[in-house]
């Protein structure tokens, strides 16, 4: 039954491809982007708490 | 430095949350051990205003909102100051904040007593509070972003990322939520029906979950844990994944807790997939956070401080396992409705925020009072009987869930069902019920603990009220942006900008499961026999409500042999659509009412009402006598009708001015009903009892009729 239903929306089967394309792509731009930063820098954010 | 600026923190408001949070929390500890024991010993249930039903709300209103909403305050309050190297930007925000939000609980802890509430977990609230809310948070929003944009530190910490999310989103939740249409001061019906409003609702409650009681306090975690354990946090490129993949997936989750219901299965799906998904951020961020410690592990042994926090992010890394295995839908059908679930949120809030609050109570404390912790050793025995607490509340829960599910579903060989009569399953569980109770109390003695602790600390010390602290004015050009130095500076350089991509991000998940629910009709389908509730069932509706019915009931029957054989037909979407509010209900502490109609005589009710022992020697279900002595309210009905039917309910036009005679009507017939079986009650028709009757004989019965077509 719910086959038909989901067969009743006109393009249903975007909204879970776009899900997965946007989660994807987040997901790669801020893995790949937090990654090839300079470790320097990283090294300074994660001592602000440090520093009060 | 020529550029060098002195300026002060404020420690007023972080010692003012957090003294409310611990209030708070013991209060909300307490009725938590009330309603615990009240399952043990029914007589504990002082009506009309103590029972399980009213006080179960308050609980859970009282421990997420009072004490972790106060607990994540006081830490925001203390580490954005900090981390920014400036004073919250304006004084009389905070305390606005502060009393505002204080007005809010005290306003939950008389109505919900009192019966006042739209029913949805964690949304209980009566729409005057939830715009007082809306209101504080604003306040909230522009004291915070006031401080990110007065700020003296130009980069902005992952913490503050995490309350940027947890700021934003929580406003979107609670906004879509409380869309509700008024009709008294203190009543009103939600804007969605049925399965539409159960998707509202669970992607609301279950981001409640995840942005008021996970986002803010890893944001926290990040600043406390590395405070506390003096070295920073593991890998600072992970807290930028963990926070991104966090937010994002979070806000999909919503549906599993509506797995094996009339929800379409696309959206069921959608949810499981992300549920599981999600124990990849969660995990990156409970590594984080314990890998904080390499080479300080030693000190765990010595600071009870650390050792709160070691606890609390183990828990939250159980409880982040457990949840996605709960969203499978094999283990949900075995999971859901049962003292699991139970188990599982209390892992959470006791391990995780209960803990992740004490052990920054006890950093904070002798530092804004400048003098040593009162007592290590009542630190620590605080953390042992804390930890041992909710052990010992966790497991028999967990045995309990496991051993009722099981009986739910056992068949003999013949295909009957062994425990077809629902209170045996109940009876069998009660000594874990009397267990968990013990857990609880033992719990609430650690808190106590913890509590005299602080307040000798405080009395030993001399309060710093304002904290004096200097750093340079913040170079309004950031090179870095130009220069290509490393990508993230653009953005976490930006608070706006940041306050927009979370929103975007989470408003994703929102549209994408919500938007074709609403707006696609065929997501619903009809049936032709569903009609609206009269003016009597209506009453009796709202009565249930008022009285937290849907604590213990669910209206929902799964598509298992061992339910339809229970409880009768599995439930359909179309059954729902004239639900406002919906009452699925997500635990059975008492079975399923979805086709209570007509499985009783009048009588049955009436007497199970007044004493549910007479008609189900052992239950545990709360005494209404009350119901049978206070008068029928009716003249709120032509309001009610009126709503009603604004929403889209079609109730014919003049109805209103028809309602009050109709359910008299109908309240007579009843009446009669119960004089023909020997009860003969002067007034019977002019008391609550008979509303309540007339809903529940109606639940359910309407695809039972036969459609006009057919006759």
């Amino acid at each position: 039954m719910y086959k038909y239903l989901l067969q009743s929306v006109d393009g249903i089967q975007w909204f879970a491809i776009s899900t997965l394309l946007i989660f994807f792509g987040t997901f790669c731009v801020a893995s790949i982007r937090a990654f090839i930063s300079r470790k320097e820098d990283m090294q300074r954010m994660a001592n602000l708490p440090l520093e009060d | 430095m020529s550029n060098t600026q002195q300026f002060q923190y404020d420690n007023r408001i972080t010692r003012a949350f957090g003294m409310a949070s611990f209030i708070w929390g013991v209060v909300g500890m307490l009725v938590g051990i009330i309603i615990a024991f009240q399952l043990t010993y029914p007589s504990l249930n002082f009506g009309p205003w103590l029972t399980f039903g009213r006080l179960r709300p308050l609980h859970t209103n009282a421990v997420i909102f009072a004490f972790v909403g106060n607990g994540l305050f006081m830490g925001i309050y203390y580490s954005l100051q900090r981390l920014l190297k400036a004073r919250m930007w304006n004084d009389t925000l905070s305390w606005v904040h502060f009393w505002g939000w204080q007005f809010v609980i005290l306003c939950a802890a008389y109505t919900l007593p009192m019966g006042m509430t739209t029913s949805g977990e964690y949304s209980e609230l009566i729409w005057p509070i939830d715009l007082l809310i809306t209101l504080i948070w604003v306040v909230f929003g522009v004291n915070m972003f006031g401080t990110l944009l007065t700020r003296r530190e130009s980069h902005i910490y992952v913490a503050i990322w995490f309350y940027i999310a947890t700021w934003v989103t929580v406003a979107v939740l609670h906004i879509v939520r409380s869309l509700e249409l008024p009709f008294s001061f203190t009543e009103s019906y939600p804007l969605f029906s049925g399965v539409q409003e159960a998707l509202v609702q669970w992607w609301y409650g279950h981001n409640a979950v995840a942005f008021f009681l996970t986002t803010p306090y890893l944001g926290m975690m990040y600043y406390f844990l590395p405070k506390a354990a003096n070295r920073p946090v593991y890998s600072y490129k992970l807290s930028i994944v963990h926070f991104w993949a966090l937010i994002f997936i979070y806000i999909w989750a919503g549906p599993h807790h509506l797995l094996y219901s009339s929800l379409p299965d696309w959206v069921q799906s959608l949810g499981t997939v992300f549920s599981i998904m999600l124990i990849a951020p969660s995990w990156g961020g409970m590594l984080n956070g314990l890998l904080t410690l390499r080479g300080a592990w030693d000190r765990v042994r010595q600071d009870p401080v650390l050792k709160f926090m070691v606890v609390a992010v183990t828990a939250y890394g159980m409880a982040t396992f457990e949840g996605p295995m709960l969203s499978i839908k094999s283990v949900n059908a075995i999971s859901h409705f049962t003292d699991w679930t139970i188990a599982h949120v209390h892992v959470g809030a006791l391990g995780w925020n209960g803990f992740l609050t004490f052990g920054v109570l006890y950093w904070l404390w002798p530092r804004m009072y400048r003098t040593q912790l009162y007592s290590v050793k009542l630190a620590n025995a605080h953390f042992w009987i804390g930890t041992l607490g909710i052990v010992v509340y966790a497991v028999p829960l967990y045995w309990a869930g496991w051993t009722q599910a099981l009986m739910w579903k056992e068949f003999t060989p013949e295909g009957l069902l062994v425990w077809g009569n629902f209170l045996d399953t109940v009876t069998q569980i009660i000594p874990m019920y009397a267990m968990r109770a013990a857990g609880g109390t033992m719990f609430f003695i650690g808190t106590i603990l913890g509590v005299y602790n602080l307040l000798k600390t405080a009395q030993q010390g001399s309060f710093l009220a304002n904290e004096d602290a200097e750093a340079p004015a913040r170079e309004r050009r950031q090179p870095a942006a130009t220069t290509g130095e490393y990508w993230h500076r653009w953005i976490e350089g930006r608070p706006m900008q940041m306050l927009l991509w979370s929103t975007v991000l989470i408003a994703i998940g929102g549209i994408v499961q919500i938007i074709p629910m609403v707006f696609i009709e065929s997501q619903v389908p009809k049936i032709s026999t569903v009609k609206p509730y009269t003016p009597l069932e209506l009453t009796g509706r709202d009565i249930y409500i008022s009285e937290g019915c849907v604590g213990c009931h669910s209206q929902q029957i799964r598509p298992f042999r061992s339910e339809t054989e229970r409880y009768g037909e599995y439930s359909k979407s179309g059954e729902y659509i004239y639900d406002r509010p919906f009452l699925w209900g997500s635990k059975r502490t008492g079975p399923d009412l979805m086709r209570e109609g007509g499985k009783y005589p009048d009588s049955w009710h009436y007497n199970h009402m007044m004493d549910p022992t007479t008609m189900s020697p052992g239950s545990i279900m709360p005494a209404y006598p009350h119901l049978l002595d206070e008068p029928l309210d009716l003249s709120g009905l032509p309001g009610k009708i009126t709503a009603l039917r604004t929403l889209g309910t079609p109730y014919a036009r003049d109805f209103e001015k028809y309602a009050v005679t109709n359910a008299e009507e109908q309240a007579q017939k009843i009446a009669a009903n119960l004089a023909s079986q020997g009860i003969k009650d002067q007034g019977i028709e002019k008391k609550k009892i008979v509303a309540i009757i007339a809903y529940l004989q109606r639940l359910g019965t309407d695809i039972k009729v036969q459609p006009a077509s057919e006759k």
